[in-house]
Parts: C-alpha cells; sequence; structure tokens
C-alpha cells in the first residue's frame, strides 16, 4: 500500500479536479502529521483552477492504514461530519470522499485544515492556552449538547450503529465480545470490571447521536478554546451519557488527575454546564457508569491497537507500546469499583 | 556468559541517545515516534531487572487467593505459564459472579490490584506513583 508520495500527489489531484469539476489542480505540501496511531492524517494545499476563478484551500486528507481490528468506514464518518457543520457544530467541512481502493490505495476523505493545535499536552501545561483551560470545560458541555441535538433522520444517518437493546447493555455486550476474541492473556481487572457494569446498567437512556471519540485529543484548539471536533468515525446512536462519561475518562488527562474532565475541570461543573446547555439532567450514577465503561473500552482498545501491529496488519513501534498500557486501564478500573 | 556492559545497560545507553540525540533533532512525527522508542527501551530495561520476581510474585499471590498450593517451577516462561493458567481460573470464577461479593471479592481485589501494580512498576512507574499520591491524599 506504500505510495510513492509524488505519485499520491499526482493521484490526489486527479481525484479532486474530476469531484469538483476543475480544470486544474496543484498540490504543495503534502506531509504526513503526527498523531492518529489508528488513522493517516496527510496536510495539503491545494490551488484550484475553474475557468478564470483560481483559489488555494489548506486541506487535510484522513485515509485507513490497511485491514483493521474495530472496523470503521470512511463514508459514515464523513457523512456525520457533514451533518455536524450543517448543525453548527464546530467540525471542519467535509468536501470529498472516495471508498475505492483504487484512487489512493484505501479509503479516503478530504476535508478543510483547521488551524489550531491538538496536543492535549500542550494544552494543559502552556501559558499561552491559560484562557483555553478556563473555557474549555463549558464550551465542550455547550458542543456535546449541541451533537446530542442532532436529529440523525433529517440527515439520513439512520445506517449508523443503533442498540437493538438497552444502549448500555449492547455496548458492554460488544466490547466484551471485543475483548474475548482479542486478547491474548486472561485480565480479571478487566473481568471484575464486566460484573460491575452488568449490575449497574442505567435503566432509562435517552436515544441521540453519540460522537462516541469524544475527548480532549479529538480537539483542534486555540488561545481562546475549542476551533473544531474531530475524529468522527464512531459516531452512533446510543445514550448520550456514553460521550459524557468518555470524557472522563482517566488517560485523557495526561497526569492531570485532580481534574477528572480531560484534566481541565471539574465533574460537577461540567454535568452543570452540560445541564444548562441541553435542558436535560445529567444523572451522577448513568455518568459513572459510562465513565467505568470507557476506562474498560480504552483498555479493550489498547489490547486491540497492540493487536494490530502484533498481527502484523500494521507494524508500529507505537501501536507496540499502547499494549502496555493496559495496565493503567486495570488499575483505573480497580479505583473505580472498589 | 556475555560481557558488560549488560543488557539493562546497553538498553539505557540506547535510550539516552534516543531521547538526547534524535528526539531534539527531529520533530512532528519522527520526534513523537522516537520518544515511543526511547520509552520501550526502557520499559524493557525493567523488565529484564524485575519480570523475574514480580511473576512469582504473582504466581504465590494468585495460588494463596484461589487456596492452591504454589505449583512447582523453575524458568521464568513455566513461571508465567502457571500465572496464566490461575489468572485464567480466576477470570472464570469472576464471570461466574463468585466475586460479586465476600468472601473472595475483597481479596481478589486486593490480589489483582497487586498484580497491576507490579505490571506499571515495568510499564509506567511514574502512572503508578502518580495513582499512589492522589489515594494518599485523599484518604488525608
Amino acid at each position: 500500500m506504500q505510495m510513492e508520495q509524488r505519485e499520491m500527489v499526482e493521484r490526489l489531484a486527479r481525484f479532486i479536479g474530476e469531484q469538483g469539476g476543475f480544470d486544474k489542480v496543484e498540490i504543495e505540501n503534502l506531509r504526513r502529521m503526527a498523531g492518529g496511531a489508528s488513522r493517516e492524517i496527510w496536510s495539503f494545499d491545494a490551488t484550484l483552477k475553474k475557468g478564470a476563478e483560481q483559489s488555494k484551500r489548506g486541506l487535510v486528507l484522513r485515509r485507513d492504514p490497511g485491514a483493521h481490528k474495530i472496523d470503521t468506514n470512511r463514508r459514515a464518518e464523513f457523512l456525520v461530519l457533514r451533518a455536524a457543520f450543517r448543525e453548527g457544530v464546530p467540525v471542519p467541512e467535509v468536501l470529498w470522499v472516495s471508498d475505492d481502493p483504487e484512487v489512493l490505495g484505501a479509503a479516503f476523505f478530504i476535508m478543510e485544515r483547521v488551524e489550531g493545535e491538538t496536543l492535549a499536552r500542550r494544552l494543559l501545561r502552556d501559558a499561552e492556552y491559560g484562557q483555553a483551560r478556563a473555557a474549555m470545560p463549558a464550551q465542550l458541555a455547550e458542543i456535546l449538547a449541541r451533537i446530542h441535538r442532532i436529529d440523525p433522520r433529517k440527515h439520513q444517518l439512520d445506517f449508523l450503529t443503533a442498540p437493538v437493546e438497552n444502549a448500555a447493555l449492547s455496548e458492554v455486550r460488544r466490547y466484551e465480545q471485543n475483548f474475548r476474541a482479542l486478547a491474548l492473556e486472561p485480565h480479571p481487572a478487566f473481568e471484575l470490571a464486566f460484573r460491575w457494569l452488568l449490575g449497574r446498567i442505567p435503566k432509562t437512556p435517552r436515544r441521540t447521536l453519540v460522537h462516541g471519540d469524544y475527548r480532549i485529543g479529538n480537539v483542534i484548539f486555540g488561545p481562546s478554546g475549542v476551533r473544531s471536533i474531530l475524529d468522527w468515525e464512531l459516531a452512533h446512536l446510543g445514550d448520550p451519557m456514553e460521550d459524557v462519561g468518555w470524557m472522563c475518562v482517566r488517560a485523557w488527562r495526561f497526569g492531570n488527575d485532580r481534574m477528572p474532565v480531560g484534566g481541565l475541570g471539574t465533574r460537577e461543573d461540567f454535568f452543570a454546564a452540560y445541564e444548562k446547555a441541553s435542558g436535560l439532567p445529567v444523572d451522577p450514577e448513568a455518568a459513572r457508569f459510562w465513565e467505568v465503561f470507557g476506562n474498560l473500552r480504552w483498555g479493550i482498545i489498547t489490547i486491540s491497537q497492540a493487536r494490530t501491529h502484533i498481527d502484523g496488519f500494521v507494524k508500529s513501534v507505537e501501536l507496540a507500546s499502547i499494549g502496555r498500557r493496559t495496565a493503567e486501564t486495570e488499575l483505573e478500573l480497580l479505583n473505580l469499583i472498589e | 556468559m556475555q560481557d558488560r556492559p549488560s543488557a539493562i545497560e546497553l538498553l539505557e545507553a540506547a535510550a539516552d541517545f534516543v531521547e538526547g540525540e534524535i528526539v531534539t533533532a527531529t520533530q512532528g512525527r519522527v520526534q513523537f515516534q522516537s520518544r515511543v522508542v526511547a520509552n520501550v527501551m526502557r520499559i524493557v530495561a525493567r523488565e529484564i531487572r524485575d519480570e523475574d520476581r514480580f511473576a512469582r510474585a504473582e504466581l504465590r499471590a494468585l495460588a494463596a487467593l484461589l487456596g492452591r498450593e504454589v505449583p512447582h517451577v523453575h524458568g521464568l516462561d513455566d513461571v508465567r505459564g502457571a500465572a496464566a493458567k490461575l489468572n485464567e481460573e480466576l477470570s472464570a470464577k469472576i464471570r461466574a459472579g463468585e466475586a460479586d461479593n465476600d468472601p473472595l471479592r475483597g481479596p481478589a481485589l486486593g490480589a489483582v490490584r497487586e498484580i497491576v501494580e507490579n505490571k506499571l512498576r515495568i510499564a509506567n512507574p511514574r502512572y503508578l506513583e502518580a495513582d499512589l499520591a492522589i489515594r494518599s491524599e485523599r484518604r488525608e
């Protein structure tokens, strides 16, 4: 699947020309961006000519790196991003999508490039983001409430995975299946967490669009806070409290453990801001259920990412090393369920 | 028998070079991956130093929890194999609901915590230290 960069530039230019009906497309500064352990991200500048008109756009390409353990779908992500954009959620504008592996070796889509920072460690440590740190918990709560208000039918998102039973029960079962299929060693800490969760399934959840990977690592921010929400590939229909709990998972605090919400704020303030923006109450028991589930889910993802390397789908020292982060989630789960 | 430097010394020399020279001379993705490489080398060095001791402690803790005699095993691979078997047995008991309540719940949580903490002493000691600090703050 490796392709010469020059060939990639040529193919990209041809694809964009066809999709956008341009007479000429010039591509410059194509480079692979940091991050994206499970997804390739490339940045480039495109000069687009149509008749006498000419424009230059900063663009981003998101591409599958190869076969994967947890299936995703580029077109689904593209459609969810478009719906979010139309409903006023801060996301990059998506432009073109292709499922055809002949074009660039794997499925991909192209979107507008939003300038800003994505490194959560910078957000948590650097002086220039002091204002962003203060503003972001409330911003993230308001944006999340907006995401949960998107009507899936209005945007033809009915194809998204939806729970056939209680959303929490079906997510626990789904991840238990993943865990049983992927884990190479027994993990008694995860077994304890599964039992804890099965005894506390929230009874009457709402059903909404769920982002599925809502955490500070998936936010582009600037000095005044959130600019864009990224990584919609795990969006599905389910209990909105899943996103609230996921935001509180320990791995996204980057060591700033006194602030459970992304290392930035308290659960109480985040829940209150969400309640204010959505007009709907946050049940702390349900949020806690989803926080425990989130830590367990991240633990299973670490196993999955390590297997992606071990099984040879994508050889990567980063994926390999993530296999040794499973123990972090085991410890946090023990802290939460004891 | 190999000569000095030992495996640990070699790994630490290599990790120091990656951290001191490659990380500072690169940026973006390569810089990030170089940090990961240095971290992996330090994990392996700690594992060479401590894994034997930790694996034997794990086997003893699981045997005590499950009311078994500690199996007679010698090489590290055999210790790991025996511990994996007992971990599987414990997992089956938990799945069957036997650890939902005491008498097994408390001791199971304690033994699993001890094992997980030792995994972190190799994989990410700083994470464990931060966790211990926060938990002692909460108790105060």
